[in-house]
């Protein structure tokens, strides 16, 4: 069992790398997207999370999709197999399943589920998934093993696999933690779901980005450091 | 072995006993229990106090009629009003009344109700603007409890008012219609909730709705101003909410409340020139006391409830419609002056509110309620008082003179009755009630009467009662001293009340606090002491990292009167956290898929029913708005739909009639006769879930069975069966395990032999819900078993059957008793006990019988079903008699484990009682969140030491 996933790593692990600095200006990217995102609602349409958000959660995926895909997509399994645009039309079917899951799993964990709230679920669930299932389906396309290796085993090879993994999870984390204010009884405006949850959300994707980096300098080090 | 598992019996009973004095301690510091009296006060009972039953005589009572034409019979002590007006503007500050100049900076609320301070500060005046200090809790209903009780409410009142029931104890309402006065009353409805019966003409209005700052005042005013034109009332009650509502959405320092307080002083000036219009001898308002107050103050947020000096301080103004008003001498004269911007002298008074009953009864000439402990006010009795020196207007100062000391002549009187009745009160309370005042504070009190009496028999009476007493000052200072004395006595007979019913005995808390934490480090302890290769795993697992983070969030989560209130949410939340991991765990060892994934399934199912649970919470709720918002649009007459709610709790119970066949059918029967027997008992609850599902059938409309119930013999034939059955089995189980000791090899069959017999009597009480949560319980149990160290699962593990057990799957275990809890439509309220369930199968009353039933009803799923079903939770195949007994232990540490589990959120429960225990809602939420969990801890511990005693 133990041999048949070491032939599988060797395998998998052929595809396009990134080095550390690849990996800081991918998150500047797509961190300044983000920024663009909440820039693009509260000057075009002058409204923000709190006011509004179903739009605000709308644009902003809309927004940070597309660079995701076109970032991720670059660095795809088995580039001679896969076409770029493959990539990118994997990722669009990667960012519905994957709304649906985080959909799902915000129900379970008790996220409104009546008419008035079903929007904002669904477009939060669009920007989680942006965050946490497209860049997976961007590079490891539908491989199991990949996904299975990774998500669930948390055994990732290589720059790109630090890089969809602890921003994901720490997407997913934030999330949780990010529900904790809900109940209080501050009435303040952004108790309401799922504002604090999608705060808590980026919150978590930008400490899992500076985890992941941190991750990769300092095991490049240690490499470094092996060889010699 | 079989010493050692003794042992563990004894442990278990331990525990039961520390938990038991821990709490019992706790509670005697927290929960402050008055008696409630069921005496009343009535006019004849003034002929055994020692005072003068018929009114003084007075010096210049030359006309004798004019005394019975203002009333034809006195009862306690004279009437010195005819009329009394009371209106109550709820949550109004001292600040709104009392003019700026008292307080260190003017603010824009302040000032508003000019009129009031226009008529207290003229000269000549015959008003006055008191402080009135309330008693905490301070909300409305507790308010107007206290000031018509003339007590202090506590939380056994507070308790009962959940629903806002009438008032039974004697009051000052009660009083009146008694005395045949009559009584009307218009806007907050809680006083037709209170008095239901006592009004003779009442408009109330909803006062639920707090975003409506119009209806009640509105309405309030539409019927109060034809109302003062009318003589068919003698005492009016005008109770306006606006100031309370205003505060509580938009806060003291905003347009809206300056707006209502605008209004109130344009309806108060209406008000005040009717009464001066009609205020002419022979006038409808000759005689009329008007009384404009606030039942209790508001923060600047517009919160009230807790005891702060916002909240409690509020305001009286208080007016009589004849013009010349005794002076107080100075000695019981409260008064704070200030120079107003105009330089000139201010002054306002305070009183307690404490002291309104006694004194309105006074003031009407009624007998003051048997509880009351307050006493007749001096300042608030002279503003009527004008009546003595009558029509004379000698003027000068030998007319104020004998003014004051014909006032005091009254008033010293009237203490003297008032000292006796609240003598009474102590006295009667102390030999009645459970608790009653320790015999120091009981001497203390009784001297200080004593003393006052003696005075009284001695001397004062004989100068009452001698009609041509010289005019001198020692009778001037004996008065003094007498009134002195009983104002001493009764500040005394304050003091003590308030310790013994508004103060917590913070010792005793922290005593059994103490107690019940150093019972979990003992109980941790044990749990770790049986630490061996195969017992549950604790050191350096994840999952009990896991356990105890969660158990930690839990236990936090207390701290907070929102997570209270969403107590169901964030375990369900836990729950489904729990659910998550263990799914990725089984994606990642590729096995049981399917359990995780339908574990949350029933997560996302319970969450749902906990939803509807909390709706119908927040539509009694003073905490909680009601958010209908997830409800989905179904139309609810759907008739596929109806047919589907009728059906499905039979199908369930259909469904788990079959889960018990096969249940029994896969145990070996070539077993001897007690084996059989376990499962002739898991048979009878077949029987009984027939019955039950029989019984639902019968009661829907669509399966045609209505005769049935004819039949069989009315309604109540079948669950009575059922109880029966579930009695004999038990019995019978019992016995087995006394008589069959030897054979301890099933766990299985007796495990479902215990679960079936307990669970067939709470799904009949639970209603049709009851069958499908048992199903989901069932289902959800097995999941968690099936997942319980699918981390660890591998090729290897799986022969070793006794690896070590996962401590998250009894977190697991716990919190899904947490979530059934709410998910069966309870929550930590009184008002969330569904007293229906006592009353099925039985049509009359009997306590213990009922209230059986309704523990059964409200603990059944969390606790009874929980507890006895723990060992679901363990791996079945156990062969090997060493396995056996190695299985015995894990078990003990499962339940050592969950008896930790809720012990610790027991004492984070009463960690937060006692650090909030000022807070707003300690009686409306911490207080029943306490009691539900107190309960169920020492349940809890019982039924794990029955189990402890049938397992092992």
């Amino acid at each position: 069992m133990k041999e048949g996933k070491k032939k599988k790593k060797t395998e998998t692990s052929i595809g396009e790398s990134i080095s550390a600095l690849g990996a800081f200006f991918v998150y500047l990217i797509t961190g300044l997207f983000l920024a663009v995102g909440f820039w693009v609602v509260g000057e075009k349409y002058s409204v923000d999370l709190i006011s509004d958000p179903s739009l605000t959660l709308r644009l902003l995926w809309i927004i940070e999709f597309p660079i995701v895909v076109i970032i991720y997509s670059l660095f795809r399994r088995n580039p001679e197999k896969c076409s770029y645009f493959r990539a990118v039309g994997r990722s669009i079917l990667g960012l519905i399943s994957g709304a649906i899951i985080n959909a799902l799993g915000a129900v379970s964990l008790g996220a409104p589920i009546g008419l008035q709230s079903l929007p904002k679920t669904i477009h939060w669930s669009f920007l989680m998934s942006v965050f946490t299932v497209v860049p997976a389906t961007a590079v490891f396309g539908a491989s199991w093993t990949n996904w299975h290796r990774v998500f669930a085993s948390l055994k990732p090879t290589g720059n790109i696999e630090y890089m969809i993994l602890i921003p994901a999870y720490g997407a997913i984390i934030g999330g949780w933690f990010g529900a904790w204010p809900m109940p209080l009884d501050w009435e303040r405006p952004w108790q309401e779901w799922p504002i604090c949850v999608c705060y808590g959300a980026i919150g978590g994707y930008i400490v899992g980005q500076i985890v992941s980096l941190s991750l990769m300098i300092f095991l490049r080090k240690h490499k470094n450091l092996k060889l010699a | 072995m079989e010493t050692y598992l003794k042992n563990k019996k004894l442990i278990a009973i331990g525990f039961l006993l520390i938990h038991s004095i821990a709490i019992l301690i706790f509670t005697r510091g927290f929960l402050l229990t008055r008696t409630e009296l069921p005496f009343h006060s009535t006019c004849s009972d003034v002929s055994l106090s020692p005072c003068l039953t018929s009114p003084p005589p007075s010096n210049h009572d030359s006309n004798p009629d004019s005394i019975s034409s203002h009333s034809n019979h006195t009862c306690w002590t004279k009437p010195v009003v005819d009329r009394v007006i009371i209106i109550v503007l709820d949550a109004l500050r001292i600040d709104f009344v009392a003019p700026s100049a008292f307080f260190p900076e003017p603010k824009p609320w302040m000032d508003k109700l000019t009129i009031l301070q226009k008529l207290a500060f003229a000269n000549e005046s015959s008003a006055k603007i008191f402080k009135a200090f309330a008693d905490p809790p301070t909300t409305s209903l507790q308010r107007l409890k206290g000031l018509t009780t003339g007590g202090l409410p506590t939380f056994i009142d507070v308790g009962n008012s959940f629903g806002a029931p009438a008032i039974v104890e004697d009051n000052f309402i009660n009083q009146l219609v008694q005395n045949g006065k009559r009584l009307v009353m218009m806007g907050d409805d809680t006083w037709t909730q209170l008095f239901p019966n006592q009004f003779q003409k009442s408009y109330p209005f909803p006062s639920f709705n707090v975003k409506d700052l119009d209806t009640v005042d509105n309405g309030c005013t539409e019927h109060l101003f034809p109302t003062l034109y009318e003589d068919d009332w003698d005492v009016l009650i005008a109770h306006f909410l606006g100031v309370d509502h205003a505060g509580h959405i938009f806060g003291v320092d905003s347009s809206p409340m300056i707006n209502k307080l605008e209004q109130y002083n344009s309806v108060l000036e209406k008000v005040i020139s009717i009464l001066e219009s009609h205020a002419g001898p022979g006038g409808l308002h000759e005689n009329t006391m008007l009384i404009v107050m606030g039942d209790h103050g508001q923060t600047l947020n517009g919160d009230h409830g807790g005891g702060t000096a916002e909240e409690v301080e509020t305001s009286m103004f208080a007016m009589s419609t004849k013009k010349h008003t005794t002076s107080v001498p100075p000695e019981f004269d409260t008064s704070s002056c200030k120079q107003n911007s105009d330089g000139k002298q201010i002054c306002i008074s305070s009183i307690e509110q404490l002291d309104f009953a006694a004194t309105l009864s006074a003031l009407l000439g009624i007998s003051s309620p048997f509880g009351s402990i307050g006493h007749v006010n001096p300042e608030l009795y002279a503003l009527g008082s004008s009546n003595w020196d009558l029509e004379k207007s000698e003027s000068g100062n030998f007319g104020t003179q004998s003014a004051v000391k014909e006032w005091m002549k009254n008033y010293v009187n009237v203490l003297c009755v008032n000292a006796w009745q609240v003598k009474r009160y102590i006295d009667v309370y102390s030999n009645s009630s459970v608790v009653g005042f320790s015999s120091d504070d009981m001497a203390r009190i009784s001297d200080l009467y004593a003393a006052a009496e003696q005075n009284w028999t001695n001397s004062v009476k004989h100068l009452l009662m001698d009609r041509n007493g010289d005019e001198n000052n020692t009778n001037r200072s004996a008065f003094k001293e007498q009134i002195a004395a009983y104002l001493n006595f009764f500040s005394s007979v304050v003091e003590l009340a308030r310790s013994k019913w508004t103060e917590f005995n913070l010792n005793l808390m922290i005593t059994g606090f103490g107690i019940l934490v150093i019972s979990l480090i003992i109980q941790f302890l044990v749990v770790f002491h049986g630490d061996k290769s195969y017992a549950v795993g604790f050191w350096l697992s994840t999952g009990a990292a896991f356990t105890l983070f969660l158990v930690t969030i839990r236990a936090c989560s207390f701290l907070s009167n929102s997570y209270i209130l969403e107590e169901g949410k964030v375990a369900n939340f836990l729950l489904a956290t729990t659910g998550l991991i263990k799914l990725r765990y089984s994606v990642m060892k590729k096995t049981m898929r399917k359990e995780a994934v339908i574990f949350l399934a029933i997560a996302s199912v319970l969450r749902v029913s906990i939803d509807i649970g909390l709706t119908k919470q927040a539509a009694t709720s003073q905490f909680m708005s009601s958010s209908p918002s997830w409800i989905l649009g179904i139309a609810l007459d759907l008739p596929a739909l109806t047919y589907a709610i009728e059906i499905a709790p039979i199908v369930s119970v259909v469904i788990l009639i079959c889960v018990l066949y096969i249940a029994i059918a896969k145990t070996p029967s070539e077993g001897m006769w007690n084996e059989g027997m376990w499962k002739y008992v898991t048979v009878g609850s077949m029987i009984s879930y027939f019955l039950i599902a029989l019984l639902w059938a019968s009661e829907s409309k669509i399966f045609g069975l209505d005769g049935l119930l004819q039949v069989i013999g009315g309604r109540n034939r079948i669950p009575q069966t059922v109880y029966a059955i579930g009695l004999v089995q038990l019995f019978l189980l019992a016995s087995a395990r006394m008589f069959c000791a030897g054979e301890k090899k099933y766990w299985a069959t007796r495990t479902v032999a215990l679960v079936s017999a307990c669970s067939s009597p709470v799904i009949l009480l639970s209603g049709k819900q009851g069958s499908l949560l048992a199903l989901a319980y069932l289902l959800a149990g097995y999941c968690i078993m099936r997942l319980e160290g699918v981390e660890r699962i591998t090729k290897l593990d799986r022969q070793n059957k006794l690896s070590k057990l996962n401590p998250l799957c009894v977190m697991q275990w716990s919190l899904l008793s947490i979530c059934m809890f709410f998910a069966s439509g309870h929550w930590c309220a009184f008002d969330g006990l569904r007293y229906g369930a006592a009353f099925v199968g039985f049509d009359e009353f009997v306590l213990i019988r009922q209230a059986i039933l309704l523990t059964i009803e409200t603990f059944g799923f969390s606790i009874i079903l929980s507890v006895f079903g723990l060992p679901i939770l363990l791996p079945i195949h156990s062969q090997t008699p060493q396995a056996h007994s190695q299985k015995r232990h894990q078990l003990f540490q499962m339940y050592m484990l969950f008896g930790v589990i809720s012990a610790t959120t027991v004492t984070a429960t009463i960690l937060c009682v006692t650090i909030q225990r000022r807070h707003l809602m300690v009686w409306g939420l911490f207080a029943p969140k306490f009691v539900f969990d107190v309960v169920g801890l020492i349940l809890t511990d019982l039924l794990i030491c029955l189990a402890s005693a049938y397992y092992f």
